[in-house]
């Protein structure tokens, strides 16, 4: 769809003087559809687009945005950012991405062909095989609070007065449900989803039964005494949590005193393991071949062999750093402008398999889920303090499910505390791509009764 | 003022006549749908952010779009667009009846347009006042944190209006349109000490002007959050068991929310997936706990004229006196349980399905005295301000973090902790209420559920929990 790189390049067409032009711009399908009671629920589907502008002059930036692609809309949407332009603080920082020196990297996966072909009733077969799936996983799934399927195709383009072009296109499908287990007077809640680039990807049945799972796992749950002992994340709460740190590892949260890796640069940070951020991995959910600013994305040891060795940055970041974009520039779609935040973020693994980790723990306690993280968790201070659902682990068999407890510890420390890192990844989508893998934390605080 | 004129053509009001509005509903009931409905909105915002010292975000936007949804029995199909032509309308109404397999000829009644029974007055329409004000305002802010105290590190100040114009037609006839103004201004302020990191935050908002900000003037915000920061600074480490907990008037509302509010709405209790489900009759607090969801509330952040169905704004009372007396509903969920619907059915924009949702909920004053109810604890917790929370409605447990609390020691509020949550079960905590002052207060809030995001408050006074399960780091 060059119309609507053709669209953008035209709006940057329109920069007079010594400003400069960005025009970001999506053009999506979209279809979702919920089951219920073993029957479709609803469907929904669109084609929304939309276009983000931003002028740049003398360093200070104006944005704004509009849903209407009219020559009208558009000039309107470009005077508005010209305007607003006029009210920001002057800031040398601020500039638009210089034109390609070399080609973006070509990533792959990142569409699924066999999308196009798949009709909308596959879609909602799908969705109610999916919600049946997770009900008839076992006698004590009492209801199915949501069965969803969503896909999107979408096709971005950006284009700036400094010289860059381009646009691509990509397919993604995701699907959850949410399963409600209940024996006697326990209720427990079990939500599992499926991330992939088409419907093909995704395996109704597996993942109702990951639901049905998850909720069934910690029927009989019980508080237990408050003790220190070692903890494992299990891959969905490893993912999260890496989502809540990642937001204190780019340059601007640092720079803003907002990250509590402040300070901390090619100092030890977390045990023996290395973190990255690679927005080129083929068919992760955050890949494409430049970020939400025009800059190739690349790969970012952000810690190595436990020492933190970099931040992630946009262009403003960088440039108020001394140094270069990492690709990091996102955007939550045309209607926001960039900011740094993570692609695809993952540990690597340690080598163990999830049993092998298992083994090693010992005695210790398995977390599932978290509760109340987005309050419980302080990027800027480093606090963390949260409730947490899950299972004991009694010579590396897990054992008692265990509920209404929290764990409590500084996020460096449970940083420092990672022993283990075993190599069942999977991309988990917590307001970025984390690569959620089982793993080992050597001593924490678990309070209970 | 300006002109009527002059705003029609910077915010263009949706170009559909009656004739096109009723040309796209019987397209849309053509192939035997029981029911639809046409949402039209038009939405103009400006959002302004100054960190570190620098106004770094200067925005404004349009979006319009369009939604069609029919109903046929317990199905529901849905499809929008943001292309306001005729064409693009009746595509739209096409691609949503496609999603419903079903045949016939449903019939649409003539339109009537009604007008909203409540109105939320706009003082001063944010589009009248010019950006250099609002740009001054989060300096203000700025500057006032910044003189709170040598320690404060950082502050985020940022403002946001935005003119949401919606029209809503259906096949029964309906047509009504609702204007909603929201202002909201929020301060985010960092105190250091050494390793030690502290917060402070105040974000009010309402359904109205810019007069907002007279009434909470954006340097006392800045002030406010500025001292909070550093007097969270000298912040011990919270104590984990079980105590006692004072919840601040406003900020405790949120646990109402979470763990009465969202168990109560119809969706959740059609799906059997909620802890108060076929418990009406029941007693869970005493006979002072009267807890209410109120669209109604003149210039509340949480309120409109009709909801995003078209059904007037209404105050709805959940808990009476103790005893569960009502439910929030949407129109699905309404026909579903077989009551009218309440006024909940919001959606965050034309490209979402209207789904349950509070507005403001109230737990209403009590006769008790605020001061009264801190002295009368030996050794407990005060929750100041709750950063959030998290709840499953299937169980009702929750648990709530505490970004700002004290320890009460001998009846009087002795040091700030840090660290603490309170972790609990929504139907016992109305169980727990002991005491409520009459100190009432309004917290505003945005609410996520199902991927949309709602505009909400949440109120109480000071409100004593006889004991309660704190989650800390010191045994």
């Amino acid at each position: 769809m060059s119309e609507l790189l053709d669209l953008a390049r035209s709006v940057c067409d329109r920069a007079a003087g010594k400003e400069q032009i960005e025009a970001f711009l999506t053009h999506e399908k979209t279809f979702e559809a919920r089951a219920f009671g073993g029957e479709i629920d609803s469907v929904s589907s669109a084609e929304p687009r939309g276009a983000g502008v931003r002028v740049v002059d003398g360093g200070r930036v104006g944005f704004s945005y509009t849903t209407d692609l009219s020559e009208s809309g558009l000039t309107a949407c470009y005077e508005k950012a010209r305007t607003n332009a006029n009210f920001a603080s002057e800031d040398e920082a601020v500039v638009l991405a210089e034109a390609w020196t070399r080609p973006p990297p070509e990533v792959s996966g990142l569409s699924d062909p066999a999308q196009a072909g798949v009709t909308a009733g596959q879609k909602v077969a799908f969705t109610v095989a999916l919600e049946r799936a997770t009900k008839s996983a076992d006698a004590r799934i009492r209801t199915v609070e949501d069965a969803v399927y969503s896909d999107s195709e979408a096709t971005i383009a950006i284009a700036t007065s400094t010289g860059i072009a381009g646009t691509y296109s990509r397919t993604d499908a995701w699907g959850y449900s949410v399963a409600i287990a209940e024996d006697g007077d326990d209720t427990q809640v079990g939500f599992d989803f499926g991330l992939a680039h088409g419907l093909s990807g995704l395996d109704p049945d597996a993942l109702g039964r990951r639901s049905a799972d998850k909720a069934l796992s910690v029927l009989g749950a019980r508080k237990i005494d408050s003790a220190r002992m070692p903890v494992v994340f299990d891959p969905y709460t490893a993912g999260q949590f890496l989502g809540v740190i990642s937001s204190a590892l780019t340059g601007e949260a640092v720079q803003k005193g907002r990250s509590l890796f402040a300070g901390k640069m090619d100092q030890k940070v977390a045990g023996n393991v290395t973190l990255i951020d690679d927005g080129t991995i083929a068919g992760a959910p955050a890949s494409g071949p430049w970020d939400d600013e025009g800059t190739p994305t690349g790969r970012t040891e952000v810690i190595t062999d436990g020492t933190l060795t970099s931040y992630l940055y946009d262009l403003v970041s960088a440039n108020r750093d001394g140094t270069t974009s990492t690709g990091n520039a996102s955007r939550a779609g045309f209607k926001s402008g960039p900011g740094p935040s993570p692609s695809n973020m993952a540990f690597d693994s340690t080598g163990q398999s999830r049993e092998q980790l298992l083994l090693e723990a010992g005695n210790a306690f398995l977390v599932q889920d978290f509760h109340g993280v987005h309050s419980g968790a302080n990027a800027v201070s480093g606090d963390f303090s949260v409730g947490a659902t899950g299972r004991l682990i009694e010579n590396g068999v897990l054992t008692q499910p265990v509920k209404e407890v929290t764990i409590a510890a500084p996020m460096l420390e449970i940083l420092s505390g990672i022993v283990a890192i075993a190599d069942d990844r999977r991309w988990l989508p917590f307001g970025g791509s984390f690569g959620g893998a089982t793993t080992l934390i050597a001593e924490m605080t678990v309070a209970g009764s | 003022m300006t002109s009527r004129a002059a705003l029609a053509t910077r915010y263009p009001a949706p170009v559909l006549d009656h004739d096109v509005i009723a040309k796209v509903l019987s397209h849309a009931v053509d192939h035997g749908a029981e029911h639809a409905e046409l949402f039209v909105e038009n939405r103009g915002s400006t959002g302004l952010r100054l960190e570190d010292r620098r106004v770094e975000d200067v925005a404004s936007g349009s979006d319009a779009g369009a939604g069609v949804r029919v109903m046929a029995g317990d199905k529901v199909a849905y499809a929008y667009t943001n292309v306001l032509t005729e064409d693009s309308l009746l595509e739209a109404a096409e691609a949503a009846r496609a999603g419903l397999s079903t045949s016939g000829s449903g019939t649409a009644t003539d339109l009537r347009q009604v007008e909203p029974e409540v109105r939320h007055p706009v003082g001063r329409p944010p589009l009248d006042v010019e950006m250099s004000e609002k740009v001054s305002a989060i300096q203000a802010a700025d500057e006032a944190a910044r003189s709170a105290g040598a320690e404060i590190r950082q502050v985020t100040a940022s403002y946001s209006d935005v003119r949401q114009e919606v029209l809503i037609a259906n096949t029964d006839g309906l047509l009504v349109r609702d204007e909603r103004t929201r202002v909201r201004f929020a301060v985010q302020v960092v105190a250091a000490r050494g390793d030690r990191i502290a917060t402070g935050f105040e974000a009010p908002g309402h359904s109205g002007g810019f007069e907002l900000l007279e009434a909470r003037p954006p340097s006392e915000l800045g002030a406010k959050a500025g001292a909070k920061a550093l007097r969270m600074l000298d912040a011990r480490p919270a104590p984990a068991g079980e105590f006692p907990v004072v919840l601040a008037p406003g900020t405790g509302g949120v646990l109402i929310h979470e763990a009465c509010g969202h168990g109560l709405e119809a969706d959740t209790l059609v799906k059997e997936a909620s802890v108060y489900a076929s418990r009406a009759g029941e007693r869970f607090g005493s006979e002072t706990v009267t807890i209410v969801d109120d669209g109604t509330d003149v210039g509340a952040w949480g309120s409109f004229g009709v909801d995003d169905e078209g059904t007037p704004a209404q105050r709805t009372v959940l808990f009476d006196q103790g005893v569960l007396v009502g439910h929030l509903s949407d129109r699905r969920s309404a026909e579903k349980i077989g009551y009218p619907p309440t006024g909940n059915g919001r959606r965050q924009s034309y490209a979402h399905l209207p789904i349950v949702r509070m507005t403001n909920t109230y737990l209403l004053p009590g006769p008790d005295d605020a001061d009264e109810i801190i002295r009368s604890v030996e050794r407990g917790v005060y929750a100041a301000t709750f950063a959030g929370g998290e709840v499953n409605p299937a169980t009702g447990n929750f648990v709530f973090g505490m970004s700002e609390a004290y320890m009460i020691e001998n009846g009087e509020i002795a040091y700030p902790l840090r660290g603490a949550n309170l972790i609990g079960n929504g139907p016992a905590v109305l169980g727990a209420i002991d005491a409520i002052g009459g100190d009432f207060d309004r917290k505003e809030g945005v609410c996520g559920k199902d991927g949309q995001h709602a505009p909400v408050t949440n109120g109480m006074s000071t409100v004593l929990l006889r004991r309660m399960t704190v989650g800390g780091t010191e045994a």
